[in-house]
């Protein structure tokens, strides 16, 4: 049993140390993100270590309500044609939605 | 994507919907996710134009989804400019402010809190008819 306790008491001396470190690790590019993430035990990311709220932090970016959202012109997926954001200015309000499918 | 799809078959006549299709979140070639092997959502991280436009094409087609999906360059500008990776979701109002700013997916993929900003900020509908007569 002296080796459950012994773990425990490392985790927990460990646990800034380590929680620092998943929180570099979610601060680098999605493409780094997912390379070292690959290697990392689920159950100590997000059940251990506090990885949920490191998450959301980490992940927050600078925009806030309120700001001026950036502009953009980007194509649409079967190349019918180009969407401009501010192109709605004044007319409508615009959903967006950020996502791939995996 | 029902709920998505659903707002978007309610509000198109008063809002613009996008999808913005950024880089993959579970790439094979990186963290790759046991649900996604299940569910035979196998994409590599997309290198070029045109393997990103066939991941969103088959995305768009797998998912029956019925917005206009609008893909981000390789450089991936408006995913970093948004924070927009994994997930997330954004409402812009009339005057090009931001509404609302979801939490970082996945948590915070919330298709009702863009619902109830919708409703702040279009007419209804009822009204919008009332006031073109």
């Amino acid at each position: 049993m002296k080796w459950i306790a012994r773990s425990v008491a490392l985790v927990a001396a460990l646990y800034p140390t380590l929680s620092a470190a998943l929180a570099g690790i979610i601060l680098q590019s999605p493409g780094r993100f997912g390379q070292v993430m690959k290697h990392v035990p689920m159950a100590l990311a997000w059940g251990i270590l506090p990885g949920r709220s490191i998450w959301l932090w980490a992940r927050d970016g600078s925009l806030a309500v309120g700001d001026q959202a950036p502009d953009f012109t980007l194509s649409t997926h079967d190349h019918s044609g180009e969407a401009t954001l501010s192109s709605h200015r004044g007319v409508r309000p615009v959903v967006l939605v950020f996502g791939s499918y995996t | 994507m029902p709920a998505l799809n659903a707002l978007y078959r309610e509000y198109r006549d008063r809002a613009a919907f996008y999808i913005v299709y950024i880089q993959e979140a579970h790439p094979i070639d990186a963290w790759q996710l046991d649900d996604n092997i299940e569910d035979d959502v196998l994409v590599a991280s997309t290198k070029t134009t045109d393997e990103r436009y066939s991941a969103a094409s088959v995305c768009v087609r797998n998912l029956g989804i019925e917005l206009p999906a609008l893909i981000d360059g390789l450089d991936n500008k408006v995913e970093r400019d948004y924070t927009g990776w994994p997930d997330r979701l954004y409402v812009i109002d009339r005057d090009g402010t931001i509404a609302l700013k979801s939490a970082a997916g996945p948590f915070g993929f919330k298709p009702a809190d863009v619902e109830s900003t919708l409703k702040r900020l279009v007419p209804a509908r009822a009204a919008a008819h009332i006031e073109s007569r």
